[in-house]
């Protein structure tokens, strides 16, 4: 009686803290794809919102549905893609939310698509076309996201090109995307997803093909974009570093469930599901250079296979009982803002 | 509710699925795939339908499709459709009326026909008939039908009074024949030369896509007007009918050879071929093990896309007479006659054939694109 | 002293001409001057960035990349072998000792044999075994030593994870019973969760087979737990060359040092605080002249531009190739 009244308590308090309104709220998002072995779920029951200026690190590794939510923020996934009726994702834009998971035209979409949020991809070489200059590309789409003259959305290109530290950038902005190195056509990239100055960045392993010291430039200009435009960016990738070093929130993802969600600090230093903790001790630390490697048992499901009840429970060391194969744990607020979908927290203790 | 032992059974029969997943080879994968696209199937359906039409031709139509089975009192005439009742009631066995001529003074000597309809000639099933040699070697005499008297013809008679049933079925058979015999041809010199070609790379490579080149750009027609002219009357229509082919096929394998060669020389930089040289694999064992596996599944769906290209290409050069001639027997050949008015305008049956051929030429891309789709693991299979 | 070398390097270069025209060729050397020792029974680390000239080399070792200058000795205990002189009958000896373990789990097993065909390949091709039963009594050996069972045998590529098609591919290396394998970014494709557990499988058999590893990589932090020596390249010159400890310690070039920093913390409390590292890789067509890494360096001075630095001893086994490393890190 007391533990619900504490959880109830708590619940309220989360609430007040993201009643403002967020940029994005995302609410039981499921999606399941209709693929030759059958019906297979990508995302399961997914939760999020974010505030304007927020970082969100999304971590997962293969299987974990993290692109594919990404994708179904821009609604791009593909036709064989099958949303449940509770799924819902809106926006809110300055002409007021948005039903994104409804938007079917064109029309409607562009205002997703480049227009209020904008997605860069792990392979830069992949959003360019090849054979046609970067310029050409960054020109159409500003101008199909407003009214400007070509003139002007070469100015503005050039513009963007500069600041995100492309030297020479009224020459560059003539150039073919295979004249850049990995590193700039990144930054290339960027500069394009910014030009419509979205308000949220998606940004997929933008710095997992870079070379390290490279990375460590790109992650800088992004930190010091968000300052400057005030964007919200969904930062998806495998690396907890990137995450420590990027991010102010931090939601973790195994087979298309969020296991655990809370400030990077928290969740880096203080784990609390199993699979974040499993994940933390299976990376090689620089600080550490004695300590074991230590990875986390077993395999990830195949997609075909999905375990009943938690989805970690084939692979979990601190399994709580039989409740752990047969019921889906929900999503706890243990901390005003930390939750964990985990039976070990169920009870209200921690 | 299920019980414990029917969710056992279950249970049982999913890790069973999910094992011959595991273990299928590609080829069984490809399969499951295809027979998943309904269109696919029911083209492979109606082409192994058309198949065996045409191989058991002779068996399954009543009459020589040469001048020796004509009918003759029955020029230019209707499709016979068999009945089951008239007037004087209902049979099991279907049958037809027979028609009468008279010439008398009374019709100022022209030949009038009537129809007498109390004279019924039954529809008789395996009869014995004229002989014939099923694929060319096994000799018979039984037909699948007959009539008691007279003649059936169900898709009517041309203008010498051959059964264009009987003329249809041989067609589709000749076809076929030409069609593989074709793409037999183009596919040996298309593996060798884009083999060698696409894993030898380099020099050799250039050179022999420029061969490949100058032959792709051959003209057609030009080419069989001059075959045509050269052929000497002397030979046989068997004789002409093989040698078409074989030139159907030595202009058509460029673009086979293209597409092989492409294909090898994107499977030859694959990693896995890379460790198979590093234990020092030879040549021979990477292209058997490795490179020809690889790429099978395309060529097949390259095959059957390509056989549609030579059965019109020969229809379109019989049709303008440079291609096979009387008494062979294709669609082309068929049509060579259809081109007067008086055709166009009264014997409209002479059209039956175009639609079987429609429906083997459709069939034959159906099949090709469904096997497409089932090989190539990023197409989008919409349900 | 008296610890065996299995691989001896020594100013091991490969240049490959690029360019179609048969006046307008330039040369591309991906390996430079390329001097270094690697133990028997040691996990020998190589680490760089792209353009390093990291695989080129371990492909060079292989003989799948041509030598174009420099001497590579290969010596164990029953053979010694000239790699830059290697014949066909020695060379298809050297294949059975020498293996690799690729990068891409998804490409590099062939999708149209089952495992079992695949591990055999090797002991087929270099006639190894003399009849079916001896090759599948092998296959099963190692398979079993990589922790795959009988049921996995019989099933293709497509049915495995990431972490599973990397066991095999290992266990195709491990066939031929190599003494040398070249691990070339091994784990590099696989998820962090079964990163350490292939690392920890490929210690273990280290330890069982006696095995000497090459190991290829861009993360360092893996390079730190599981080697014992590490050698650094930039633009195919190898730059620094240590035991794994005292160069993770005192790292003494600049560029170890900021790859060092480059590396993103755990830690959220520690941001701002790395020193990066400015401006890109040099195209390795158009190389910088004198040190390749003074377009980059933050303390490069005059003679950095003209001269090339060579690798000397700054203490015990740690080398280092830079004019200045006495004065900055010593």
């Amino acid at each position: 009686m007391v533990s619900v009244m504490l959880r109830t308590r708590i619940r309220i308090s989360a609430g007040k803290v993201t009643v403002m309104s967020a940029l994005i709220d995302v609410r039981n998002l499921t999606l399941k794809f209709h693929t030759d072995e059958g019906l297979i779920t990508a995302v399961d029951n997914v939760s999020f919102s974010l505030n304007r200026g927020e970082v969100m690190g999304l971590v997962g590794e293969s299987g974990s549905g993290k692109s594919v939510t990404a994708k179904s923020l821009m609604h791009l996934n593909p036709s064989n893609a099958v949303y449940t009726g509770e799924s819902q994702i809106t926006l809110n834009t300055d002409a007021g939310p948005v039903d994104v998971l409804s938007l079917n035209r064109p029309a409607d979409l562009k205002v997703v698509r480049g227009g209020a949020v904008s997605m860069i991809f792990q392979e830069p070489m992949a959003s360019f076309a090849p054979s046609i200059s970067i310029g050409k590309q960054m020109i159409e789409q500003l101008q199909l996201h407003s009214d400007m003259s070509t003139q002007q959305a070469r100015e503005i290109s050039i513009e963007m090109l500069d600041r995100v530290g492309i030297s020479d950038p009224s020459r560059r902005i003539d150039q073919y995307a295979f004249e850049l190195s990995g590193g700039m056509r990144q930054r290339a990239m960027i500069a394009m997803a910014l030009s419509t100055k979205p308000k949220l960045l998606i940004a997929d392993e933008p710095t997992t093909a870079l070379d390290v010291t490279i990375q460590a430039q790109v992650l800088d200009l992004m930190k010091d974009l968000v300052k400057e435009f005030n964007m919200a960016i969904i930062f998806i990738t495998h690396d907890l570093g990137v995450v420590a070093q990027t991010a102010d929130k931090v939601s973790v993802m195994y087979l298309g469930r969020v296991v655990e969600e809370g400030p990077v600090r928290e969740v880096i230093n203080k784990p609390k599901h199993p699979y974040t903790r499993g994940l933390l001790a299976a990376l090689p630390r620089l600080d550490d250079l004695d300590a074991p490697l230590t990875p986390v048992p077993g395999d990830i499901p195949s997609p075909l296979e999905r375990p009943d009840g938690c989805v970690f429970s084939t692979r979990c060391t601190e399994i709580a009982g039989e409740i752990c194969s047969s019921r889906i744990p929900l999503e706890e607020w243990i901390d005003p803002s930390h939750r964990v979908a985990c039976h070990l927290y169920q009870k209200g203790g921690a | 509710m299920t019980t414990k032992a029917e969710n056992s059974d279950l249970a049982l029969n999913d890790q069973k699925a999910k094992e011959a997943y595991f273990t299928a080879s590609q080829r069984q994968l490809v399969w499951a795939r295809f027979k998943k696209q309904r269109a696919a199937m029911v083209a492979a359906s109606v082409l192994i339908f058309l198949i065996l039409a045409g191989i058991f031709a002779p068996f399954l139509s009543p009459y020589d499709p040469t001048i020796a089975g004509r009918n003759k009192d029955y020029l230019n005439g209707a499709p016979n459709i068999p009945m089951f009742c008239d007037k004087n009631g209902c049979s099991f066995r279907p049958f037809l009326h027979t028609i009468e001529r008279e010439r008398s003074l009374k019709t100022n000597f022209r030949w009038v026909e009537t129809v007498n309809e109390d004279k019924r000639r039954y529809v008789e099933f395996i009869v014995e008939g004229s002989e014939y040699k099923l694929l060319g070697f096994i000799p018979g005499n039984t037909h699948l039908f007959g009539i008691s008297e007279g003649f059936i013809h169900l898709f009517g008679t041309d203008a010498s009074g051959k059964d264009i049933y009987s003329r249809t079925l041989h067609a589709i058979w000749t076809s076929l024949q030409v069609g593989t015999i074709g793409v037999f041809i183009a596919f040996v010199l298309a593996l060798v030369i884009g083999g060698v070609s696409g894993y030898y790379g380099g020099w050799i490579d250039s050179i022999l896509q420029m061969i490949t080149d100058a032959v792709r750009t051959v003209p057609a027609i030009p080419l069989f007007m001059a075959i045509a002219a050269f052929i000497p009357q002397t030979w046989t229509a068997e004789m002409r009918f093989f040698f078409i082919s074989l030139i159907l096929g030595l202009i058509g394998w460029p673009t086979l050879a293209r597409r092989v060669r492409t294909h090898l020389l994107t499977e030859r930089n694959q990693e896995y071929v890379l460790a198979a040289q590093l234990c020092g694999a030879s040549s021979s064992h990477v292209i058997r093990r490795h490179l020809l596996p690889s790429f099978t599944s395309y060529i097949i769906v390259d095959l059957v896309i390509s056989f549609p290209y030579m059965v019109l290409s020969e229809t379109a050069l019989s049709f303008i007479g440079l291609g096979l001639k009387d008494p062979v027997n294709s669609l082309g050949v068929m049509l060579q006659n259809v081109t007067s008015a008086d055709v166009l305008l009264n014997y409209q049956w002479y059209f039956i054939p175009v639609i079987f051929f429609i429906a083997l030429v459709m069939a034959f891309v159906f099949v090709g694109d469904g096997l497409r789709d089932a090989a190539d693991p990023y197409s989008d299979i919409s349900r | 002293m008296g610890e065996k070398m299995l691989i001896t390097a020594r100013g091991l270069s490969v240049s490959y001409r690029i360019g179609k025209g048969l006046f307008t060729q330039t040369s591309l050397k991906a390996v430079d001057n390329v001097s270094l020792n690697i133990r028997k029974g040691s996990f020998f680390g190589l680490v760089g960035e792209s353009g390093s000239g990291k695989t080129t080399l371990g492909r060079a070792l292989l003989r799948a990349a041509p030598i174009s200058d420099g001497s590579a000795i290969y010596q164990d205990d029953e053979v010694e072998y000239d790699l830059t002189r290697i014949e066909k009958a020695e060379l298809e000896d050297y294949r059975r000792r020498a293996q690799l373990i690729f990068q891409d789990p998804y490409a590099a097993l062939s999708p149209r044999m089952t495992v079992r065909d695949i591990i055999a390949e090797p002991l087929e091709v270099m006639k190894i075994t003399s009849s079916r039963e001896e090759t599948d009594a092998r296959v099963r050996e190692i398979a079993a030593k990589c922790r795959l069972n009988l049921e996995h045998l019989r099933r293709f590529p497509h049915a495995f994870s990431g972490g599973q098609r990397q066991r095999i591919s290992i266990a195709r290396a491990l066939v031929s019973h190599p003494q040398f394998i070249i691990a070339d970014e091994a784990v590099a494709a696989l998820d962090v969760s079964i990163q350490a557990d292939v690392l920890n499988l490929l210690k273990q058999l280290q330890a069982e087979m006696g095995l000497t590893f090459m190991f290829i990589s861009h993360d360092l932090s893996v390079v730190a737990h599981t080697c014992d020596h590490v050698a650094v390249m930039y633009l195919g010159r190898l730059v620094e060359i240590a035991p794994t400890r005292k160069l993770f310690a005192a790292p003494k070039h600049p560029y170890t040092k900021a790859l060092f920093s480059a590396i993103p913390s755990l830690n959220p409390d520690e941001r701002g605080t790395a020193q990066k590292l400015e401006g890109e890789i040099p195209s390795p067509t158009n190389q910088p002249p004198g040190c390749k890494f003074h377009t980059r360096c933050p303390h490069a001075v005059d003679i950095c531009k003209s001269d090339e630095p060579k690798l000397e001893v700054a203490d015990g086994e740690h080398e280092v190739a830079c004019h200045r490393w006495k004065e900055l890190f010593a």
